[in-house]
């Protein structure tokens, strides 16, 4: 294994990762704020996909606008579905079944939606013309997308970092996720808090549906498959944890990128390995920060 | 009350277990249009030895739990003459043991696992598309004239990480022996079924620099692939060989453009080939029905309603399943894929139809749209070459 390949090697883990985190981030800021786990959020990955081979492929718009777009379909009907239909189950002592029930029930229901308007054959979506070709650093040959696809993924991470630390929406959102009462006592709109996030989370997968597509083939059920990989980060990085997420992404698409060179017929097996055993050492999460205990 | 009871009795009733929803939702779709259009031509023409066919589907969902309730049910209750259809071989392995213990005959399509016709093989089940061992020994003698031409030394295999993947390149390189072709292995990848980033894959295979690639994916996972793969130039370094399903209509329609030329692939039949009427026929009646040209899975359906209806025809009668199996053992008949001069059969030991393969290179041609590459150069491999030799079904039967 010479150097340039562990360059490589390192880089096509770090495309795998940065999709897991985008997909990730957003579970995680839900769950992080509301304490709502989104089981169907891979489904509005799908969703925005779909609305971006609408937009691009059907009707020929640009590949920057389908992008918009689906992320802003997604981010909508993200909200539909929050002031709806979850948040009719807050605060229930049961809340955690009917979470599960009920955006399981999204799944299924957007699937079907998916079906009917689009079919069940594989679409596909070009790349943007000019991201199409491939850049070549020392005979270390990287397709151009892939390297935007982990700019854009750091240009999220940073500026996601930057709204939650910086602006009054991400300090109320940090605060929510503390002490829902004291915020409301102070008169923030919990509520709509929540539906906004949902939103801005739904949009963030939306999108990244939309920057996977030309990579992948978009199909109906494609959101199950991305979602168990993100719960994985998103278990890894402790649940609720942005950072934790970040690193975790990473962690698992290094694992992934060199045991496939290593030990190519167990490569599928690392990344439950690093969860299994991260499950039974440190059950909070690898990256989760010391709990505070509250008197 | 009355009329309507007696015409069902003469009525030839097919159970089908077509998945219509899922990843595998479009070979039942088509499937199930392909099986219903060769029964409205079956039926407007009179019908079989006065029987009219009457075709039902459920969706299968791809569960062979809930398939094996459906299908007791349509005997039980629906009083089905023939099990029918399946696309995962998963399914038709659980279907195989319901027509065995109920002695109803189970005509198979599409689905390609060998073992149904070799270690599972039951007197009531017949398969009428191609198992992977055929495909395979088409691939390796494909391979064998290859080096012919363009001397290669190196395989590399990539294919889902489930029984499919697994017996095809236990398949391949049984066959690349048999051939005598002397090959070396640098590497075989397992992506999971259904994998989505194939990046890191693809970066080590370039790094094993195999001449040939050998593939083994199906449906959406090959598009996924082959996307990621290009921009790395994998095409202009290994040649992609994918001799089971990597010809399918469903491929070339979803990329177009983006699909390189000079990929080898084949597929269990095609749109373009053979140059018959028959074929020419049955695409364009499939295209002017669903508005759509048909994946692979549909012919095998389309056949397998016309194996029933010739079985019937030479019985006269769709209940005597002892005399329907006989009749269906070894019955021959001309399908869209049998190219001029052929004729399928189904050999009767191993209950499998016995087809010529064809393997072709992706070229531009845009006769069949959305497609903008069609396969072309092709090689056609003679079907009793293709069939698992004895000591192959000995050793893999005990």
């Amino acid at each position: 294994m010479d150097f340039s390949f562990i360059v490589v090697q390192l880089i096509s883990g770090l495309t795998m990762a940065t999709f897991l985190f985008l997909i990730a981030s957003g579970l995680t800021l839900i769950f992080g704020v509301g304490k709502v786990f989104n089981f169907a959020h891979g489904s509005f990955f799908m969703i925005g996909a779909y609305v971006g081979y609408q937009f691009s492929s059907v009707w020929g718009q640009s590949f920057w606008l389908s992008l918009v777009c689906g992320g802003l379909f997604a981010g909508l009907l993200g909200m539909v579905a929050e002031y709806f239909f979850l948040r009719r189950i807050y605060g229930r002592a049961d809340e955690g079944g009917f979470q599960i029930l009920l955006t399981y029930s999204f799944i299924l229901i957007l699937d079907d939606l998916v079906k009917l308007v689009w079919g069940t054959e594989y679409k596909s979506l070009a790349k943007p013309p000019a991201l199409s070709g491939a850049i070549n650093m020392g005979g270390i040959v990287v397709p151009t997308y892939n390297v935007a696809v982990i700019a854009i993924g750091l240009v999220v991470v940073v500026a996601a970092w930057w709204l939650l630390n910086n602006t009054r929406g991400g300090r109320i959102a940090r605060a929510s996720a503390l002490d829902r009462e004291m915020l409301s006592v102070l008169g923030v709109n919990v509520p709509m808090t929540m539906t906004l996030v949902f939103g801005i989370a739904t949009a963030l997968s939306g999108m990244t549906g939309v920057l996977a597509a030309p990579l992948r083939s978009v199909t109906p059920g494609a959101g199950i498959e991305v979602i168990i990989d993100s719960l994985i980060v998103v278990v890894l990085g402790g649940l609720g944890n942005f950072w934790g997420a970040w690193l975790a992404a990473l962690l698992i698409g290094e694992v992934n990128s060199f045991a496939i060179v290593l030990v190519p017929k167990w490569a599928t097996l690392f990344s439950y390995l690093v969860m299994a055993l991260t499950l039974i050492f440190k059950p909070e999460g690898l990256f989760a920060p010391r709990r505070v205990r509250r008197v | 009350m009355l009329t309507s009871a007696l015409a069902q009795d003469k009525v030839i009733k097919i159970g089908a277990l077509y998945p219509m929803t899922g990843r595998s939702g479009i070979y039942g779709m088509d499937s199930v249009a392909a099986a219903e259009m060769a029964a409205e031509e079956i039926n407007s023409k009179g019908g079989v030895a006065g029987y009219k066919i009457q075709f039902i589907n459920t969706d299968s969902k791809a569960k062979p739990d809930y398939s094996v309730t459906v299908a007791k049910r349509y005997i039980s209750d629906d009083k089905v003459n023939f099990l029918f259809g399946v696309v995962s071989s998963a399914v038709g392995l659980a279907l195989t043991e319901v027509s065995k213990q109920e002695k109803k005959i189970f005509i198979g399509t599409d689905h390609a696992a060998t073992e149904l016709t070799v270690q599972n093989l039951q007197p009531y089940y017949f398969r009428v598309s191609n198992n992977t061992f055929q495909s395979m020994a088409a691939g390796a003698l494909y391979l064998k004239e290859l080096a012919q031409t363009k001397p290669w030394k190196t395989i590399a295999y990539i294919g889902p990480d489930y029984a499919y993947g697994h017996a095809q390149i236990e398949e391949l390189k049984f066959n690349l022996d048999r051939f005598g072709v002397k090959y070396q292995m640098v590497g075989e990848y397992w992506p999971k079924l259904f994998e989505s980033d194939y990046t890191s894959y693809i970066t080590s295979i370039m790094q094993a620099k195999p001449d040939i690639l050998v593939s083994g994916f199906w449906g959406g996972d090959t598009v996924a692939f082959i996307k990621q793969a290009a921009p790395y130039g994998l095409f202009e370094k290994s040649l992609y060989f994918h001799p089971d399903a990597g010809g399918n209509y469903e491929l070339l329609s979803a990329m177009g453009d983006s699909l390189p030329l000079g990929l080898v692939l084949s597929a269990r039949h095609h749109n373009n080939w053979p140059d018959t009427a028959m074929n020419k026929d049955y695409v364009s009646k499939f295209h002017k029905k669903t508005g759509r040209y048909p994946t692979y899975a549909a012919e095998g359906a389309y056949v397998g309603v016309y194996a029933i209806a010739e079985a019937v025809k030479k019985v006269g009668n769709p209940n005597d399943t002892d005399a329907l199996v006989k009749a269906l053992e070894g019955l021959k008949f001309q399908q869209p894929e049998d190219p001029e001069g052929f004729t399928s059969y189904i050999d009767p030991a191993s209950h499998q139809i016995v087809q010529v393969q064809a393997i072709g290179v992706t070229v531009p041609n845009t006769a069949f749209p959305p497609a903008t590459r069609m396969l072309g150069q092709w090689k056609v491999y003679k079907a009793d070459e293709l069939l698992p030799p004895k000591e192959w079904i000995e050793k893999n039967k005990k």
